[in-house]
């Protein structure tokens, strides 16, 4: 049973999503946006954006793998109903992602050659862990694996970027916006069911625990290698538009200001603490990878 | 029909004040909802009394009463259910699974 889920429907969720906050957008954003003209004209800030974007889709595209993968593993039709919704959510953000680095100028006959080039090896290896829990039917692992720790990821990540994005480019951040509503839905599900699973299975706590701590480290590699060589970012940010301007902020770093290490810093420390917390409240432990 | 997210009200004491909700741009919940709800600002923003901050999901809950420990209220953008508890002196919105 999932007595959270008594009031949810695919009509409350056309309600919300595609006739609420979605309503007048194409591809997420303003019908009129655009990406800055002074991005598309630097080359060294548009090839980091487009790598950015390439990390967005891969994660998106095990995101949405994962959830299609769970409809299925579900036990009851409520559940069932929720993950589809959540599906169509995970393909919108693959495809917006994708019109993104059409956007930036990618063909889409290179397309998956564009993706392979920049995808971090590290976010690979993180989407592996998960799907071998989707792949056995594994209902506890595998929404851990995908709307706590995924979701709690992609959570802070595109909070961060939001707030990079929020002054310098309009068009990124109202489609980031989009996908942070999303999201509360997706960890809000996470949360919930498995709240309730765990304390009906906790034989479950050390497998699910463990998967949890090997996502974590794939996460935190992901995380070093993207700010390492993100172009790398600092030297990007040198020529971006918000480079010498108040600038936007998050956890208390000015973004056009941060070195790649602090970025780096903030952002773990954020997620891992939010990990914590999530999973504290739902009766598991937060393993550490180190 | 709209319903505020506030589910069971608490007896005795004061009487408890009342409040007119306008909109705020939240649009993440069906029209009829959306003034039950609020983005919240991050560390500078402060909750108003009858206001919780929902846990899982950050969204800031709205109630047209002023909230109180032992009141359950519901964030309808992440489906999770509340109860407000207090913890040195403040109110802390807690997940009911």
């Amino acid at each position: 049973m999932a007595d959270f889920l008594s009031n949810y429907s695919i009509q409350k969720w056309l309600e919300s999503c595609p006739q609420g906050y979605l309503e007048d957008t194409v591809y997420g954003h303003g019908v009129d946006e655009r990406e800055p003209e002074d991005l598309l004209q630097n080359e060294a800030y548009r090839e980091q954006q487009i790598r950015t974007t390439v990390q967005l889709i891969a994660g998106e595209r095990c995101a949405l793998a994962a959830s299609s993968g769970l409809v299925n593993a579900a036990p009851d039709q409520a559940s069932k109903t929720f993950l589809a919704t959540q599906t169509l959510d995970e393909g919108r953000h693959v495809e917006i992602f994708t019109q993104r680095l059409y956007d930036l100028g990618v063909k889409p006959i290179d397309l998956e050659s564009t993706i392979k080039a920049y995808v971090n090896p590290h976010l690979g290896k993180f989407a592996e862990v998960l799907l071998e829990k989707i792949d056995k039917k594994d209902f506890v692992a595998g929404v851990v694996g995908q709307n706590i720790v995924l979701e709690g990821m992609a959570f802070s990540v595109f909070e961060m970027l939001h707030a990079g994005a929020e002054t310098s480019n309009p068009k990124f951040a109202r489609t980031l916006s989009g996908t942070i509503a999303d999201e509360r839905r997706h960890v809000g599900f996470g949360e919930n069911r498995i709240g309730e699973l765990i304390r009906r299975y906790p034989e479950k706590k050390p497998e699910v625990q463990r998967m949890q701590r090997d996502m974590t480290k794939h996460m935190l590699a992901t995380f070093h290698e993207a700010f390492a060589r993100n172009g790398g970012p600092t030297e990007a940010r040198a020529s971006a538009p918000q480079k010498g301007k108040p600038g936007p902020t998050y956890q208390g770093l000015n973004l056009a200001e941060a070195s790649n290490e602090d970025m780096e810093e903030a952002l773990s420390a954020t997620v891992l603490k939010e990990f914590k917390t999530r999973l504290g409240r739902i009766g598991l432990d937060y393993q550490s990878p180190v | 029909m709209m319903t505020d997210p506030l589910e069971l009200p608490s007896g005795g004491r004061r009487p408890r004040l009342f409040f007119d909700l306008e909109e705020t741009g939240f649009n993440e919940v069906p029209k009829r909802f959306r003034r039950f709800y609020r983005r919240w600002r991050g560390a500078g923003d402060k909750l108003g009394p009858n206001e919780a901050l929902c846990p899982v999901c950050k969204v800031v809950i709205r109630s047209t009463k002023e909230l109180r420990a032992g009141d359950r209220v519901y964030c309808m953008p992440c489906m999770s259910r509340l109860e407000l508890v207090e913890e040195e002196g403040m109110l802390i919105a807690k997940v009911i699974y």
